[in-house]
């Protein structure tokens, strides 16, 4: 089953691939055109064009980008001249970075909150809490950095730097205090709608019968939701913690161009501009890998979870 | 041409003395301080970005070649010619020939002396027929370069060209050595670079064998931006010291920071409308007349810069000495409704824009002229495009579009844009009595007589030509308190036109 769901990611991750070049050819404007921009007169197109060897049909520079794919080889930047994977070393790190701290807080603030808000169903913090996280899950992630700015970093306190800058040679992650801003939005924005899925699942499990069962047996609370009812919730509040995750490989773009992180983000924006075919080709596999085995995890997660799953698994 | 070795070479007062233009000087008073890090934050430029002495793209490229390299002739902050590298130029048989001489005892970065040969080597490279720099459609009469003895060059031309010198000025002409590689840049100029992450930060060192007054500072960091919020955020954050190209819009509010100022340039800098004078409806010179008579000039700069430029006259080049004053174009809807009459678009027409966000202000340009245009009978549709499509394929085939240049002299400006064969001739002008006077006027020595011609084909240009010039916009820059030295330039560049070497950090301030 496991093994199904990994050659059905392969394939799409081929399709991705295929689709994504066939919409950047539809870009008007080429990389030469990008480049020089206003300063591109036909002479300067004409040269510039030959050395990035744009006068090769579609379907060659296609297939040799993804010959190049199959042993590590992300291609040439038209932008750099430079190899991909050189350009794309450092930022695939830095958003990596970025994502694993929020990823780290979110996850366990995320299934407190949710669980704990569940127990007291209906009491007034109960109610605080869903109010508060549908208000931001409402919010869109720049409105929050937005906020964040300025109450931490421009006007009301200035304690955070805003933008994030590191010297040549350095990495982000040498000055921590630039990461706070970013992550911190992120984790806002994953945070709410892992605490609404996992209260409604942890309802939904504290209301069946078999906690009823357990409590009935005069199990403390707390053996009650630790041991019966979060098991039962961990498959669902897996897909959306997954969903999630997933999420913040795309929705970094907006984060890190609000903070300046040199990451995934920024040099996506660039790329499209730049109409740096490679690059983009690159990072949307990239980003699709990483939802391809997000949710393959996930997936893994719930067939281990749920017992009816994985005895079907097993048989 | 009053170009001789007379001028007193760059040298600026290091803090804005009266003569420079510009409304603000920086607050940081006292003796200039030697030492610190001047970090300059600037929106624009990606992974393309480049260190190519004669290539620059964006205006962040700009800051890099003028801090690494230098130019034969420079411009001063009041956009006047004064010598560079070279001493003195001087126009032999009747123009076709100009003689540069070389400013002595100048070094580039790696120590070897600046020589004939190097400058001759500079300008094969821009002119290279197999891979032309962006410098080369202005060189395009030059026919050689020869090294004439030690110190001198001499630049042999197909035809007279009294604007060698402006176009040898333009920031990517830059001198390079014979064996230059842009890789590991080389060049005479006030920095050296440090380091380069295309699209993140440039690092320039301080030369301190420069031939001038070498930098106050001890490096400067250029700082791309992608997003203008996060760059003030930065501002105010104190994590940059210097933003260039501030948004007009938001003089006033960093202005009302007791820890900021900001220092305004009067520019060139304009963002025209395009019509091309070859293709209906704008083939009328009525319609043409009617489309410039429509815009309410002031109300345009109030609303797109924020009331910070002035108002055009349907002509560029506001700083040349031939640029004449005629009397001002404004507002008349009746004319204007009257001549699209004539032109036989009684019940008004319709066309359609496109614009990109090519320079901020320019959408916001042509969503005012499509309101202003409307009591006119002019309906504009608007095709809202991004800027690499807007240079795309269809640039300079756009019936009626946009543009936007830095501050130019008229020659300069006409043979990049307004004549038949200019690399940009984007309204497709092809007017004979204006590329006759253009012509003359190029081949003229004289100074008095050539500001004759040029006032004259300006004035075709005024009544006839393809541009609506409505206006010019002043460049401001946003400096740290902390920040001296600071001056207006009219070349149109931000940060003091990018000369940083005058430049200097109060480090108690800080």
């Amino acid at each position: 089953m496991i093994l199904k769901r990994l050659g059905v990611s392969v394939f799409v991750l081929l399709a991705v691939s295929l689709l994504v070049f066939v919409f950047t050819l539809l870009l008007p404007g080429d990389p030469a055109q990008a480049i020089l921009g206003q300063q591109a007169t036909p002479e300067r197109l004409a040269a510039l064009r030959e050395q990035l060897q744009l006068n090769d049909p579609w379907y060659v520079r296609y297939l040799t980008w993804l010959g190049g794919l199959f042993v590590g080889n992300l291609g040439t930047s038209a932008a750099t001249g430079g190899s991909v994977n050189a350009l794309l070393a450092s930022k695939v790190s830095a958003s990596l970075v970025l994502m694993v701290i929020a990823a780290v807080i979110a996850i366990p603030v995320g299934l407190l909150l949710g669980t704990w808000s569940a127990m007291r169903q209906g009491r007034a913090s109960d109610q605080a809490l869903t109010g508060l996280s549908l208000v931001l899950a409402a919010l869109p992630e720049f409105v929050i950095g937005v906020v964040l700015t300025t109450l931490l970093s421009t006007t009301v306190f200035r304690l955070l730097p805003s933008v994030t800058m590191a010297a040549p040679g350095t990495h982000v992650w040498d000055r921590p205090l630039q990461l706070v801003l970013p992550s911190l939005t992120l984790i806002l924005v994953v945070v709410p709608y892992m605490i609404r899925m996992t209260r409604t699942t942890m309802i939904d499990v504290l209301d069946s019968g078999y906690v009823e069962m357990a409590r009935l047996k005069g199990l403390p609370e707390r053996q009650v939701v630790f041991k019966h009812a979060l098991p039962h919730a961990v498959g669902p509040v897996a897909q959306v913690v997954a969903m999630q995750l997933a999420w913040l490989a795309g929705g970094i773009v907006v984060v890190e161009f609000l903070f300046r992180y040199p990451g995934l983000g920024q040099a996506m924006v660039d790329a499209v501009n730049t109409r740096d075919v490679q690059v983009v080709q690159a990072l949307s596999m990239i980003i699709a890998a990483f939802y391809v085995v997000v949710n393959l995890i996930a997936d893994v997660i719930g067939i281990l979870a749920n017992p009816k799953l994985r005895t079907e698994s097993h048989s | 041409m009053g170009l001789g070795a007379a001028a007193a070479s760059l040298a600026l007062a290091g803090c804005g003395s009266g003569s420079q233009p510009g409304a603000g000087t920086a607050r940081a008073t006292g003796e200039p301080q030697r030492g610190g890090t001047l970090r300059v934050g600037m929106t624009g430029g990606g992974a393309s970005d480049s260190l190519d002495a004669h290539a620059p793209v964006v205006t962040a490229d700009g800051g890099r070649v003028m801090g690494l390299y230098d130019r034969l002739y420079e411009f001063d902050p009041d956009y006047q010619l004064v010598p560079g590298l070279a001493e003195s130029a001087e126009p032999r048989k009747g123009g076709r020939e100009w003689v540069f001489r070389l400013r002595e005892g100048v070094r580039f970065h790696d120590g070897r002396p600046l020589t004939p040969q190097d400058v001759v080597a500079t300008f094969e490279r821009i002119t290279d027929p197999d891979d032309p720099k962006t410098g080369a459609s202005a060189l395009a009469l030059l026919e050689r370069t020869v090294a004439v003895d030690e110190r001198t060059v001499r630049f042999e031309l197909k035809e007279p060209d009294a604007s060698l010198v402006d176009s040898i000025a333009q920031n990517s002409m830059g001198i390079v050595p014979a064996d230059y590689d842009p890789a590991k840049p080389v060049g005479t100029g006030p920095f050296t670079l440090g380091s380069f992450e295309p699209g993140q930060v440039t690092v320039l060192k301080r030369n301190p064998d420069y031939w001038s007054e070498p930098p106050y500072v001890d490096e400067v960091h250029l700082l791309n931006f992608n997003d203008q919020d996060a760059l003030v955020n930065a501002l105010l954050s104190t994590q940059v010291d210097v933003v260039g190209q501030l948004p007009l819009a938001l003089v006033d509010v960093v202005n009302t920071d007791p820890r900021l100022h900001t220092v305004l340039s009067e520019t060139g800098n304009w963002l025209p409308f395009t019509m091309r004078v070859d293709t209906a409806p704008f083939d009328d010179a009525r319609v043409r007349e009617a489309f410039r008579l429509v815009v309410d000039r002031g109300q345009m700069v109030e609303q797109v810069f924020s009331g910070h430029g002035t108002v055009g006259n349907d002509m560029y080049s506001p700083f040349d000495p031939g640029t004449p004053t005629l009397p001002q174009r404004t507002r008349d809807i009746a004319k204007a409704k009257k001549l699209l009459a004539e032109a036989g678009h009684p019940a008004g027409l319709e066309v359609e824009l496109v614009t990109a966000p090519i320079q901020s202000g320019a959408v916001e340009a042509a969503q005012v002229f499509a309101e202003q245009a409307a009591e006119a009978g002019i309906t504009v549709k608007l095709r809202r495009v991004d800027s690499t499509t807007f240079f795309g394929d269809g640039y300079l085939k756009y019936p009626f579009s946009q543009d936007f240049w830095y501050t130019r002299n008229f020659l300069s400006q006409t043979a990049q844009g307004t004549v038949p064969g200019a690399p940009f001739n984007e309204t497709h002008e092809a007017d004979p009595e204006f590329r006759a006077l253009y012509k003359k006027a190029r081949a003229t020595m004289d100074e008095k007589q050539r500001n004759q011609l040029i006032q004259d084909a300006q004035k075709v240009l005024h009544d006839r030509g393809g541009y609506i010039a409505w206006g010019f916009f002043n460049q401001a820059d946003a400096y740290q308190n902390y920040v001296g030295g600071g001056f207006g330039h009219r070349i149109g560049m931000p940060v003091c036109g990018f000369h940083m070497r005058h430049l200097w950090i109060d480090q108690e301030g800080k």
